[in-house]
C-alpha cells in the first residue's frame, strides 16, 4: 500500500490503462487526517458509525433470506429466525445491537463535531448531510420496530404515528399515507417494510455518500484556530488500520452482546424479546416505550398539557421539537465565532446543556424511582425528583470535569437547563413553568453577559 | 348544487333553532321556586326535562294538569333519576307512583323518594330501586300487587281489602310465599313475560327448612320471598345488583346466617346450636375465592350446594352428589375406591369428610402420605394402622407427585434462565404442558386410591419430566457451544486487532528509522 503503484503490469496495470487509478492512488497516498491538541479518538466514530451500517447491511440482507412481511408471516418468520434457522438467532441479534450501537456512535459522532465546531466553514454541507443521516437513522429505527408484527411493536407503533396527527392542516392526512389507513394494520406493516429495506437503504447509501465525499474532497476539520493542521497522520495506512482495529473491537463487543443479552438489556425500549403476537384488537396495555433514543419525543409530549396557547398540547411539542431540530441542523449558520475560527465557549456549554436536556426527559420517561408494578403505576412527581436528582449530580460532576480538565468557564446554557430541572424535579413546578422561568433566567444572563462583554472571554472551547 | 346549499342551510338553520316551549302546565311547575326564590329545578335537570321527547313531556304535563304530579320538588325527584324517557313515560302513566312520589302530597311512611336515607322516608320506598324493578319495567306497577287500577285519581277501598293489614303482614309474614305465588306458580300466567322461567318455587319452599318453619310453625323470622329478593326492588338474578346475583348470594344468606343475634335459638339435626360462621369460612375457601375474587361464576354459592327455593340443612349423601356435579371423575373414582365402603360405614360425608365444607381449601399434596402430619396418616392412624399395603400405596401417591411438582419447579426456573439468554424453550414447554396436564389427572386420580390406575396418569408426566430435563441439558449445551464459538471468534479477531498494532508500530519504527 505505501509502495510505487506498478501501472505496466498485474491487474493494477490493467485497471489503470482503462479507468486512470494513479491520480486517485497519490490523492489515497497523500491524504492526512489532522492532529490537534484534542484527542484523536474523535475522528474514529465516523468510521465506527459506517460499520455498524455495514453490519445493518449485511444482517439485514441474511434476515430477508427468511423474513417474509404479512400479517400471518411477518411474526412467524422471525420465529422460524430465531428458533429454527442455523445461527438465526445471531444475526437478528447482531441486526438489533447493531442498530442501537450505530445510533450511540452516531450521537457521540455528531456531539464530538458539535464540540470541535468541525461544522464551521467550509464544512457546513457535512454537517447538515450528518444531520439528515441521523434522522434516516431514526427512521430506520423506527420502521424496523413494526416487522416482527408482536405486541409491543404494534402498540408503540400505533402511539408513535399517532403523534404526526398534531402537524397542523395536513396531520390527518400524513397518518393516513403513514398507517395506509386510519388505524395500524397489515397495510402498515407493508409500508414500513418498504421503506425499511428499500426506500432509507437507498437515501442512506445516497447520502452517505455526499457526507463521505465531501470529507474526501475537503479532509478532515483542523483543530480550531488553525486553519491547517500542525501535524498530520497518513490516511494510508496509518489512519486506515487504526480504524480497522478499531472496527474489529466493534466487532468483538457486538458479538458479545449478540450471545450474552440476544434479547437486549431487558430496559424498556432497549428490548426486542418477540413476546406474543400483534392482536389489533386487544386493548394496549400501560407502560409501552418506544426505543430509547425517542424517548426524549415520548416524554416531551407528555409534559405538555392538553391544550398550550391555543393548540392541542401534542402540536405544540412538535413545534418545540422541530425549532429545537431546526436550531441544531442549522447550528454552522448560528455560530458566528466559529465562522471566524475563533473558540465561541457559548456553544460548546449548549451542547452539554442539551445533552442534561435530553438526560433528564429520558430518565423521566424510565419513571426512574417513581416506584410503580405490575398493579401500581409509577408516580410521575417522585419520579421527577429522583431524575432530578440524579440529573444535577451527573451536571455538577460534568461541569466540575469541564472546569478542571478543559478549563471551560461558559456555563450559563447549563446552569438554566439544571436551574430548569430544579423548578421541575425539587421544586414541584410544572415541566413547561419551569422551564419558562429558566428561558427568562437563561435571557437575562445573555443580555448580561453582553452588557459587560464577557462573551468574548478567552475561555477555550 | 344550490338544492344542496340550501338544504344544508336549512338543516343548520333547523338545528340552531331554539327548543319548543314546554307545554304550559309543565312549564309552570318547571319554574317552581323555594322559598328563598331560588329556583327548585337544577340547570342540569332542566336540560334533561327539555331534551325529553315531545310525548313524555305531554305525559308529564298532563299529569301535572290534573295536580297528580302535584309539586316542582316531586318533578325534579323524578328526572334525578336519570332513567331514559320510557321509564318516564311508564311513571307518568302511573298515578299510584306519581301521587308517592310527591313530597308535599304524603307523609314520610308512604312517600317514595329517590334518597329515602336523606328524605327520611320509609326505606323500603326507594324510587329509584323501584324504577329498576323486574316488575316495574315489564309493566307490572303498584296495583299489580296492591290493587285498584294506575289510572284511579284516589285510592280505592279495592286495595284496603285485598292488602293485609300492618298488624297481619308484620305479626305473621306465611302470606308472602302465598301471594307471590298467585302469578310465580302459574305457568300460563307467568309464560305471557317469561316462558322460560320456572314456576315450581312455592311447591320447593313449601319443602325447604324455611318453608318448614314459616308456614307451619309461623315463625315470621324463617326466610320468605322478600327477605332474598327485597321488595320494591327486584332485579333479575343476572343483574349484578340483584340480591340473588350468584356473587352477591353469599352476602344475603349471610345477613340471617352469620348474625348469632339472629340465629340464636336454632338448632342442627344433632341438637347444637347452628353455626354463624359460614359465610367468614366461605370468604377464605377456594369457591369463595374464586367466586368473591375473580369473579369466577361457575364457582358454588351456598345455593349451589344447599339448593335456593328448596334450601335444607345438608345430608351426607346430598353433600357429596352436590360436589360431584362439578368434580365428577373425582366422585366416579371415589365410588370405584375401597375407600367408599368404609366411609358409608362410618357414615362419614365423602368428600367433606378430607377437604372440609364452608372452608375447602386448594388441596395440596402435603395431605397425602402415611405419616402422622398428612391427612391420610391421621385418620389411617386412628382406623387402620399399619396397613402396609395402604402405607405404600399413599407414599407411592406422595413420592411420584413431590417428584413431578419438584421437577417442574426446577424447569420453570431454568427454562426462564434460557429464554433470557435467547435459547429455543419451545420443546420444553411443551413437554412442560404435558407435565402439567399430567399432575393435574394424577393428583385426580389419587381418589382411586389405588396405585395401578394413579400410574396411568402419572407415568406420561414423568416421561414428560425426563423429556423437558433432556431438552434442558441439550439447550445448556447449545448455550455452552455459543459461548465456546464466541469465545474463539473474539481470539481470533483479537489477534488480527494486535498483529495491525504490531504492523502499524513497524510503520512508525521504519519511519523513524528512514527520519534524517
Amino acid at each position: 500500500m505505501s509502495g510505487e503503484p506498478e501501472s505496466g503490469g498485474g491487474v493494477f496495470g490493467w485497471l489503470d490503462r482503462r479507468y486512470g487509478l494513479k491520480p486517485l492512488v497519490e490523492f489515497m497516498r497523500h491524504k492526512e487526517v489532522p492532529i490537534g491538541a484534542h484527542s484523536m479518538v474523535w475522528y474514529y466514530l465516523g468510521g465506527a458509525t459506517l460499520f455498524f451500517f455495514a453490519m445493518q447491511v449485511a444482517t439485514g440482507a441474511l434476515l430477508l433470506l427468511f423474513y417474509q412481511a404479512g400479517e400471518h408471516t411477518s411474526y412467524e418468520s422471525i420465529r422460524f429466525i430465531t428458533t429454527k434457522v442455523p445461527f438465526g438467532w445471531l444475526v437478528r441479534s447482531l441486526h438489533c445491537w447493531s442498530a442501537h450501537l450505530m445510533i450511540v456512535s452516531l450521537i457521540t459522532h455528531m456531539f464530538s463535531t458539535m464540540m470541535l465546531k468541525a461544522y464551521r466553514p467550509p464544512r457546513e454541507l457535512t454537517w447538515v448531510t450528518g444531520f439528515v443521516l441521523l434522522t434516516l437513522a431514526l427512521g430506520f429505527g423506527f420502521s424496523g420496530y413494526l416487522l416482527p408484527w408482536n405486541e409491543l411493536a404494534f402498540f408503540a407503533t400505533a402511539v408513535g404515528t399517532d403523534s404526526v396527527k398534531a402537524v397542523p392542516g395536513i396531520g390527518d392526512f400524513l397518518l393516513q399515507v403513514l398507517r395506509g389507513g386510519a388505524d395500524v394494520s397489515i397495510n402498515t406493516l407493508h409500508r414500513f417494510f418498504g421503506l425499511h429495506v428499500v426506500l432509507l437503504p437507498l437515501a442512506t447509501v445516497g447520502l452517505v455518500s455526499a457526507h463521505l465525499l465531501v470529507i474526501q474532497r475537503q479532509g478532515m476539520a483542523p483543530p480550531l484556530g488553525h486553519k491547517v493542521a500542525p501535524r498530520g497522520m497518513r490516511f494510508f495506512p496509518d489512519f486506515a488500520l487504526r480504524d480497522l482495529q478499531l472496527w474489529l473491537i466493534c466487532l468483538i463487543i457486538l458479538t458479545s452482546l449478540a450471545v450474552f443479552l440476544p434479547y437486549g438489556p431487558h430496559i424498556p425500549g432497549i428490548e426486542w424479546e418477540l413476546g406474543k403476537k400483534a392482536n389489533p384488537l386487544a386493548p394496549a396495555y400501560p407502560g409501552i416505550k418506544p426505543e430509547w433514543y425517542f424517548l426524549w419525543v415520548y416524554q416531551l409530549l407528555k409534559e405538555f398539557p392538553p391544550h398550550f396557547f391555543g393548540m392541542e398540547g401534542p402540536q405544540g411539542a412538535l413545534l418545540l421539537i422541530s425549532a429545537l431540530l431546526g436550531l441544531w441542523a442549522a447550528m454552522p449558520w448560528i455560530d458566528r465565532r466559529a465562522q471566524r475560527d475563533e473558540a465561541s465557549p457559548g456553544f460548546s456549554d449548549i451542547g452539554a446543556a442539551a445533552l442534561l436536556f435530553l438526560g433528564f426527559l429520558m430518565l423521566m420517561a424510565w419513571d426512574v424511582g417513581g416506584g410503580g408494578d405490575a398493579v401500581k403505576l409509577p408516580d410521575p412527581q417522585q419520579s421527577a425528583h429522583v431524575c432530578a436528582l440524579w440529573a444535577l449530580g451527573f451536571a455538577a460532576v460534568a461541569t466540575a470535569l469541564r472546569a478542571l480538565f478543559l478549563h471551560q468557564r461558559y456555563f450559563l446554557f447549563t446552569g438554566a437547563t439544571a436551574l430548569q430541572i430544579a423548578l421541575h424535579g425539587l421544586a414541584g413546578l410544572s415541566y413547561l413553568l419551569a422551564a419558562a422561568i429558566s428561558l427568562a433566567v437563561l435571557a437575562v444572563g445573555l443580555l448580561v453577559l453582553r452588557a459587560r462583554g464577557q462573551d468574548r472571554s478567552e475561555v477555550k472551547p | 348544487m344550490i338544492a344542496l346549499v340550501l338544504a344544508a342551510l336549512f338543516a343548520q338553520a333547523a338545528a340552531a333553532a331554539p327548543p319548543a316551549p314546554l307545554p304550559k302546565p309543565l312549564q309552570t311547575l318547571a319554574e317552581g321556586k323555594h322559598k328563598d326564590g331560588t329556583p327548585i329545578l337544577t340547570d342540569k335537570q332542566r336540560e334533561a326535562l327539555q331534551a325529553l321527547p315531545e310525548h313524555t313531556k305531554k305525559l308529564l304535563s298532563d299529569a301535572a294538569d290534573s295536580m297528580i304530579l302535584g309539586s316542582t320538588e316531586e318533578l325534579a325527584a323524578l328526572l334525578s333519576l336519570d332513567v331514559q324517557p320510557q321509564v318516564l313515560d311508564l311513571i307518568a302513566s302511573d298515578n299510584c307512583v306519581l301521587c308517592h312520589a310527591d313530597p308535599q302530597n304524603q307523609k314520610p311512611r308512604a312517600l317514595f323518594s329517590p334518597h329515602p336515607a336523606t328524605s327520611g322516608s320509609n326505606p323500603l320506598l326507594n324510587l329509584q330501586e323501584m324504577v329498576s324493578d323486574v316488575h316495574f319495567r315489564v309493566g307490572l306497577s303498584c296495583s299489580g300487587c296492591h290493587g285498584g287500577k294506575p289510572t284511579d285519581d284516589s285510592m280505592p277501598k279495592e286495595i284496603a281489602e285485598r292488602w293485609p293489614t300492618a298488624e297481619v303482614r308484620h305479626a305473621d309474614r306465611s302470606w308472602i310465599p302465598n301471594f307471590c305465588a298467585r302469578c310465580h306458580a302459574d305457568p300460563q300466567f307467568m309464560r305471557t313475560f317469561n316462558p322460560t322461567m320456572p314456576t315450581d318455587q312455592l311447591a320447593k319452599y313449601k319443602g325447604s327448612k324455611h318453608g318448614q318453619l314459616l308456614l307451619e310453625q309461623h315463625d315470621s323470622k324463617a326466610a320468605q320471598c322478600v327477605s332474598c329478593h327485597s321488595v320494591h326492588g327486584i332485579r333479575s338474578a343476572k343483574s349484578r345488583n340483584s340480591t340473588v346475583n350468584p356473587q352477591r348470594v353469599p352476602e344475603t344468606c349471610g345477613k340471617c346466617h352469620a348474625d348469632p343475634e339472629y340465629m340464636k335459638g336454632y338448632l342442627t339435626a344433632a341438637g347444637a346450636p347452628l353455626p354463624t360462621d359460614q359465610l367468614a369460612k366461605f370468604k377464605t375457601s377456594v369457591h369463595g375465592q374464586a367466586l368473591l375474587v375473580k369473579g369466577d361464576l361457575g364457582a358454588p354459592s351456598c345455593t349451589g350446594c344447599h339448593g335456593s327455593h328448596a334450601a335444607q340443612p345438608p345430608e351426607v349423601a346430598a353433600v357429596s352428589q352436590v360436589c360431584r356435579r362439578c368434580h365428577a371423575q373425582n366422585g366416579i373414582l371415589f365410588d370405584g375406591s375401597r375407600h367408599k365402603k368404609v366411609f358409608e360405614e362410618h357414615g362419614w360425608p365423602e368428600c367433606g369428610q378430607c377437604h372440609g365444607h364452608h372452608d375447602i381449601q386448594r388441596p395440596t399434596v402435603s395431605l397425602i402420605g402415611n405419616t402422622d402430619d398428612t391427612l391420610c396418616g391421621k385418620c389411617h392412624g386412628q382406623y387402620s394402622r399399619d396397613d402396609p399395603k395402604c402405607n405404600e400405596t399413599a407414599l407411592h401417591f406422595r413420592t411420584t407427585l413431590d417428584q413431578m411438582i419438584a421437577g417442574r419447579e426446577s424447569a420453570t426456573g431454568e427454562v426462564e434462565k434460557l429464554a433470557e439468554s435467547g435459547l429455543d424453550i419451545e420443546p420444553v414447554s411443551r413437554s412442560l404442558s404435558d407435565l402439567d396436564e399430567s399432575l393435574t389427572q394424577s393428583k385426580s386420580k389419587v381418589h382411586s386410591f389405588d396405585s395401578s390406575t394413579f400410574d396411568q396418569a402419572a407415568k406420561p408426566g414423568m416421561e414428560a419430566l425426563q423429556k423437558a430435563r433432556q431438552e434442558i441439558a441439550s439447550a445448556h449445551d447449545e448455550y455452552r457451544f455459543r459461548q465456546r464459538g464466541l469465545v474463539g471468534a473474539i481470539c481470533f479477531i483479537a489477534l488480527i486487532v494486535v498483529g495491525i498494532g504490531l504492523k502499524l508500530r513497524e510503520l512508525e519504527r521504519r519511519r523513524n528509522e528512514t527520519k534524517p
